[in-house]
């Protein structure tokens, strides 16, 4: 079952994407600002990591920064999911190591695609290492 | 016992009236000074009292109503099935509990459903709308639309809004021309969202002007809703009286490049009012109005300086080339520094071969100080 970390400062929404979620079999867990994010980050690997942008006390675009540079949560799949729609900070999350972008209001079903996307993506590449090797 | 109260009220006034005038002035001032805190200290008691009973009950009646949410909405079988939304049904039963039946808890219902309305589009944004029809909600909504308070008004302007729910002209219309400014905007903005076909109608009626910031509100609205029908805006140039409309009309024309517009726009050239033909003039630069530089330079002399520097500008923008002489002649004798500034800033913003000679042809005759304007002007930094 992949593992699914999900950071965002409305409740609301992270209420709602978690159910949306476990009803499609995908085991949550969620942070509520950038400080419980990265405590759960040290202790755990994720496979797809939805953040929000605007974040207490560390902000999404810092997440996707440090997410990259850690060498366990390398190959973390990550979304940005953020009513921020400036292209600046979209393209500051790309060129930071974010591998997808949803402006909220998000679709739910969008965002399942996306996620299944992602962890076939994740799944191929680690198939085609192992094969290399 | 009352007869004491007021014997013993009779004989304190009977004191006070053997007291000099200044002492009773200052007892007066402190018995009012008194009485203000009291009342002051109460309010805010009260308020805070209501705030506290208020978050009690959210706090109790959240998870119930997430909850509900949660399962006749986010987890609802229906959803991705093919099936449409209008036909997807609720649990009767859960939506027509009786604790959804009383005002508070079906206020605090609309607020969450609205909170997640902005978090989610979709099926789930249209469940979420298809909720809020089938509990009536929609009816707690109009109610408050017709109160007497205005924040009431407002408040159920924006969840009719959020909610997509079209509201009937009869009722709208008449509150874009509030003589309260922010009924005025909110009912406005909200015009503008629900009526698809016809969003800008009320600028037809609109008898009271739209401030600066509400116009600002307003084209953030008009630019970003979607499928939104976008009017040709010189038929308000032309016909409205309202001096606000038409100003707003000319930023939008010139946002939306409406070239069609520009004989309307040209019209107001001849109107009296000269900020009114600074911002003709400013939409006719900003079309590229190639057809309006003659009349441009005809009438620059007898303009005041707002227009005259708007002109200047407009000759930059629409930049055809053949008042670059004119530009020249503006910089190099005019007293004005604003016009000598904006007339060096428009040769440049030319960009051609011709102004580039005239440019060098400039700084090898003119003084020190012109000189200096050019090279202000031509520092990329500075915007234009």
């Amino acid at each position: 079952m992949p593992n699914i970390l999900v950071i965002d400062d409305d409740d609301i929404m992270l209420k709602a994407i978690k159910n949306i979620l476990n009803k499609d079999g995908f085991n949550v867990v969620t942070a509520t600002d950038g400080k419980e994010a990265f405590e759960l980050l040290d202790h755990t690997v994720y496979d797809i990591v939805i953040t929000d942008l605007m974040l207490p006390h560390a902000n999404g675009l810092e997440v996707v920064g440090r997410l990259r540079h850690n060498e366990m949560s390398r190959n973390v799949g990550i979304i940005v999911v953020s009513s921020v729609g400036n292209e600046e900070t979209i393209t500051e999350a790309f060129r930071l190591g974010a591998d997808d972008y949803l402006k909220k209001p998000i679709m739910a079903g969008e965002l399942l695609m996306r996620i299944r996307k992602l962890i076939a993506n994740k799944n191929s590449k680690t198939q085609f290492v192992t094969k290399k090797k | 016992m009352w007869n004491d109260l007021v014997d013993l009220l009779f004989r304190a006034y009977e004191q006070f009236s053997l007291l000099p005038l200044f002492i009773e002035i200052a007892l007066i001032f402190i018995f009012v000074a008194i009485m203000a805190t009291l009342l002051a200290y109460t309010s805010i008691l009260f308020r805070r009292y209501n705030g506290y009973v208020y978050q009690k009950r959210l706090a109790h009646l959240s998870p119930v109503i997430e909850d509900l949410i949660t399962e006749q909405v986010l987890l609802n079988e229906s959803l991705g099935k093919d099936i449409m939304v209008d036909e997807i049904e609720f649990d009767q039963q859960a939506i027509s509990n009786k604790l959804f039946r009383k005002p508070a808890v079906r206020q605090i219902l609309i607020d969450t459903l609205i909170r997640y309305r902005k978090n989610f589009r979709g099926e789930v944004g249209e469940l979420l709308r298809k909720l809020y029809i089938d509990m009536n909600l929609v009816e707690d909504s109009f109610a408050k639309l017709r109160t007497f308070k205005w924040e009431t008004k407002i408040k159920a302007l924006v969840e009719l809004t959020q909610m997509d729910i079209p509201i009937s002209d009869s009722m709208l219309l008449p509150l874009t021309n509030s003589r309260n400014p922010t009924v005025r905007a909110a009912s406005r903005n909200a015009y503008i969202q629900l009526s698809k076909n016809e969003p800008f109608k009320f600028f037809d009626v609109a008898t009271e002007p739209i401030l600066p910031w509400d116009q600002l509100e307003m084209f953030k609205i008009i630019t970003t809703t979607k499928d939104i029908t976008i009017p040709n805006f010189s038929r308000w140039v032309s016909y409205s009286n309202n001096k606000s409309v038409v100003t707003f009309c000319l930023k939008l024309i010139s946002h939306y490049d409406q070239q069609s517009a520009i004989p309307a726009v040209l019209e107001l050239l001849n109107t009296k009012d000269h900020h009114f033909r600074s911002h003709a003039i400013n939409c006719l630069g900003k079309l590229g109005a190639e057809v309006a530089e003659e009349k441009l330079v005809t009438i620059y002399t007898s303009q005041p300086l707002n227009c005259q520097i708007e002109i200047l500008k407009a000759l930059g923008r629409i930049a055809s080339g053949k008042h670059l002489e004119f530009l020249k002649q503006e910089f190099l004798f005019s007293n004005n520094f604003d016009v000598q500034m904006n007339a060096a800033r428009s040769i440049i913003k030319h960009n051609s071969q011709h102004s580039r000679l005239m440019l060098n042809e400039i700084m090898e005759t003119t003084n020190e100080e012109n000189q200096l304007i050019v090279r202000h002007c031509q520092n990329p930094l500075i915007k234009y």
